[in-house]
């Protein structure tokens, strides 16, 4: 190989910021590609035609970026089913006779409800980039909602300890929590790489129901039922929440009375939550903020 | 043709040069040029991040393998990315009639 496609070849290593397999594996078909090209064209017109090694290697750690940053949600997913799997045997280990604290019940409900709506909103937005360019703010957003659904979960179980105290084998306690810090590792290092390809990513509202017709294939064009945020967003949610609350509760022979006071509470957790969660989850915008 | 002019096309492109069969990087590159007579000109070094994106969206697979004594990374089209491909060129034969329908009989006084 000649030394200008190894010159070039070397600024590129030095631009790549991504590290591990996926850095061997370009460099090796950049390499090869760029011994076809010297072959046909020379060397000079092979490294020409590849770029600026600088824009080069952005653009492929941009993806890499998103890639990793789709599979930590996968990770951040499986991290939170395995401290809700913990958190049962830890509630089923419980002592029956001891009552239950009304503030930590309604912490453990609250926590393990914003775990699952982070999921699903981690979820949804990682399958609909599958179809699309990802963005800084993207996978900015992205990293919040990854983050905070094994951490939820965590603090679920944490609640979940303080509503029914108990015994059980550290064996079935641990797993969970130490698949959530994996995940939770995992998450941060896919956010330090797009933080370093990326830069300072401004904050981005994106709406649930968009994420959903694009994770379906129906992406494009429905008016405002794809960009529904905030307020529009929230207001069809609190029905349908108080309604499963009551249902719920009157499954478990709560009576008319105390099921529309669980009706209530999980109405004003909903509100809270949204409130105080809305914006850093990209559910709400805040001032000067852009809507995907 | 210039590259900022291709950049949106480049993720079909590649998928349609994988219909036939499979090929590296450089391969699908010569496919393209070949296929359009040399009038389009891909920016090579978006070629692997192109590639990159469309194996995310699970539309090409790729391994490795040893071709003529040289390993290389091999694309090859999944069933999603063939179902691609047919949407694409369809949507594309649509576009690019209604482009024609606006823009080919234009004619620009004073210019030869």
């Amino acid at each position: 190989m000649t030394q200008l496609v190894d010159d070039y070849l070397a600024e590129l290593e030095a631009a790549l910021r991504v590290r591990g397999p996926a850095r061997r594996r370009f460099l090796a078909e950049c390499r090869e590609h760029l011994l076809d090209a010297s072959a046909l064209h020379g060397p000079q017109e092979a490294v020409r035609r590849f770029g600026d090694p600088t824009e080069v290697a952005h653009g492929y750690d941009v993806e890499v970026a998103t890639r990793r940053s789709m599979r930590a949600t996968a990770g951040s997913v499986v991290g939170a089913a395995a401290v809700a799997g913990s958190t049962l045997a830890l509630v089923n280990a419980a002592d029956p006779q001891a009552d239950a604290v009304l503030v930590w019940a309604i912490l453990f409900f609250a926590f393990a409800q914003t775990s699952a709506v982070c999921a699903v909103l981690a979820v949804l937005q990682a399958t609909a980039m599958r179809h699309t360019a990802a963005h800084s703010a993207d996978l900015a957003l992205l990293h919040r909602r990854n983050l905070a659904t094994p951490a939820f979960a965590l603090l679920t179980m944490l609640a979940a300890g303080g509503v029914v105290p108990g015994h059980a084998s550290p064996w079935l306690l641990l797993p969970g929590p130490v698949i959530a810090v994996v995940a939770l590792a995992q998450v941060m290092h896919a956010r330090h790489l797009a933080r370093a390809v990326g830069g300072a990513a401004g904050r981005v509202v994106r709406s649930p129901i968009g994420d959903l017709l694009t994770a379906v294939g129906w992406g494009g064009e429905h008016g405002g039922v794809s960009n529904l945020e905030g307020v529009r967003l929230l207001l069809p949610a609190v029905p349908v929440a108080a309604a499963a609350a009551f249902a719920w509760s009157m499954r478990d022979h709560g009576g008319p009375g105390a099921s529309a006071v669980d009706a209530g509470i999980e109405v004003l957790l909903l509100i809270a939550g949204f409130v105080v969660l809305g914006r850093g989850l990209g559910l709400r915008r805040g001032a000067f903020q852009g809507m995907r | 043709m210039t590259s900022d002019f291709l950049r949106g096309h480049l993720e079909n492109l590649l998928l349609a040069v994988l219909v036939d069969e499979p090929g590296h990087g450089y391969a699908l590159l010569q496919r393209i040029s070949a296929r359009s007579g040399g009038d389009l000109v891909v920016p090579e070094g978006s070629l692997y991040p192109a590639l990159q994106r469309l194996e995310r969206a699970g539309l090409v697979a790729s391994t490795w393998a040893a071709e003529g004594g040289r390993r290389r990374r091999i694309y090859r089209l999944s069933s999603a990315g063939r179902r691609r491909v047919r949407t694409a060129a369809d949507e594309w034969k649509t576009f690019a009639a209604a482009v024609d329908r606006v823009m080919g009989g234009t004619e620009i006084r004073g210019m030869a």
